[in-house]
């Protein structure tokens, strides 16, 4: 039964004989079968454009040649030197440069572009070198002198407000509730509690807290504690004991009390002289037991 | 699932196509073109009998070719025509046929001598000639592939069997059919 599944494919092929083929013969399919047989082989199929073809897989044949060389240890180094560049840029733009002066000594240093920075004791300034030029700004915490070389936009940012400014050179103070900046060239814009001031040359402006405090016109050119003097305005009596401590690197004790603010100039460099002003303004007694200097009202110890 | 079916043929066809060794690297121009030029023709008339559309068996011819360059690498030259055979088999599953074979006689025609035939004999198998065009036409897609290869292409039952991923029992049953059903055509036509 399956030999007659293929049987006419086997004549086909010419593979049939005898007696099989004989009888084949004489029935009554053959000759249709027969002239099947003859005319299907003079058929032909259309001719195609081979050439056509050809071409076609040459020319992605070609274009494939380029990507080929793309090897997958290529890829592999590829890709890890991308990573690698990936990272180095990564921390390469979020890399933060960190200036500090300790308390009882000055810091200057040069930002990217130049512009000069002297820090005040104890104050800490933070910026980015990458992309500087287009992106100045400076964090600090404390005060700070800043020469500011000609450019785009600078920006001083303090927890109590920011200093834009544009070639200038001004003086930036930040401790604790007071905010005060005074610029001494060119022009400053300081944005603080919610407003904006604009200052000119031997300006000031100053905030305690909320509150503005008023500063009288600066004569000098630069900042007196550059010629370590410090000058205050109106400044509170904590204040001025810890720019003190800052200034010589000591403790000071007091006793609690309602203080007046203290206007005026202390020395920096002359411990004595800047605590004899000082207790002579409030009426204290000095006594000093090693790094320490304990401050006590005169009267008391009359007593 | 047709592709692994196809797959699970691809070793015995890899395996019955060891026979020629004669070219090197598939990727060097000159062996590439060389096989181009071998199997471009048959390949391409063998995707007609298959789309019954020129343009259709042109575009998977180009696909298969290029497949090819593109693995030649990892193809050894005597498994090259298995590979090109497989791809343009697979290919095919996203063409379906739709269109019918159209096929010409040779100019040369028949051998035995036109001199003494009647016209009457001369138009009958005129007839004859169109009937049996316009009955392989008819016929399934797999029947007529297997058979114009056998009758046009002049290829081995065994060669047929390689080109469709098939066993040569199985083309012998699709040509067996083929010819029941091109008789019954013919004759239903009378």
């Amino acid at each position: 039964m399956k030999e007659e599944d293929i049987k006419l494919a086997k004549w086909l092929d010419g593979k049939m004989e005898g007696a099989e083929l004989e009888e084949f013969k004489k029935s009554p399919e053959y000759h249709t079968y027969q002239k099947i047989k003859d005319y299907s082989a003079e058929l032909t199929a259309p001719q195609a454009d081979i050439d056509t073809i050809y071409k076609n897989v040459a020319k992605s044949r070609n274009q494939n040649k380029g990507v080929r060389k793309l090897t997958p240890w290529f890829a592999k180094i590829a890709a890890v030197l991308i990573i690698a560049l990936g990272v180095t840029f990564f921390f390469y733009t979020t890399h933060t440069t960190n200036q500090i002066a300790m308390a009882g000594e000055h810091t200057e240093f040069l930002l990217p572009d130049n512009s000069t920075v002297m820090l005040n004791s104890g104050s800490q300034a933070e910026y980015k070198t990458w992309n500087w030029d287009d992106n100045r700004k400076v964090e600090l915490n404390g005060e700070a002198f800043f020469k500011v070389a000609k450019g785009k936009k600078f920006d001083v940012v303090t927890p109590n407000g920011i200093v834009t400014v544009v070639g200038t050179q001004f003086n930036v103070k930040n401790r604790n509730n007071r905010f005060e900046v005074t610029c001494y060239e060119g022009k400053v814009k300081v944005s603080s509690n919610g407003t904006e001031v604009l200052l000119r040359p031997g300006q000031t402006i100053a905030y305690e807290g909320n509150e503005n405090v008023a500063v009288e016109f600066e004569t000098d050119t630069t900042p007196g504690w550059l010629t370590y003097e410090a000058e205050f305005h109106k400044e509170t009596f904590d204040n001025v004991i810890a720019e003190i401590e800052r200034q010589y690197n000591i403790e000071i004790e007091t006793n609690k009390g309602n203080y007046s603010t203290f206007s005026g100039v202390l020395p920096m460099d002359n411990l004595d002289e800047a605590l004899d002003i000082f207790t002579t303004a409030y009426q204290l007694k000095t006594k000093k037991t090693g790094n320490k200097i304990i401050l006590t009202p005169m009267n008391e110890s009359k007593h | 699932m047709f592709k692994n079916k196809k797959n699970l043929y691809l070793d015995s066809l890899i395996y019955c196509s060891m026979k020629k060794t004669s070219l090197k690297g598939i990727c060097e121009e000159i062996t590439f073109s060389d096989f181009f030029k071998n199997h471009a023709q048959a390949l391409r008339n063998y995707l007609y009998y298959k789309f019954g559309n020129e343009e259709q068996a042109d575009d998977v011819t180009q696909e298969a070719f290029i497949k090819l360059w593109q693995n030649c690498a990892d193809v050894p030259p005597e498994k090259a025509k298995s590979f090109l055979y497989t791809v343009a088999n697979n290919a095919s599953l996203n063409h379906i046929a739709h269109q019918k074979v159209v096929l010409e006689y040779a100019k040369k025609s028949t051998k035995k001598g036109t001199d003494n035939q009647s016209p009457e004999f001369v138009m009958e198998e005129e007839q004859f000639k169109t009937k049996l065009q316009n009955a392989i036409a008819n016929l399934s897609e797999a029947q007529r592939t297997a058979f114009l290869l056998h009758r046009i292409e002049g290829k081995k039952y065994k060669e047929i069997a390689e080109m469709l991923g098939i066993s040569v029992k199985a083309v012998e049953k699709r040509i067996h059919t083929a010819l029941v059903e091109l008789r019954k055509e013919i004759e239903n036509m009378r």
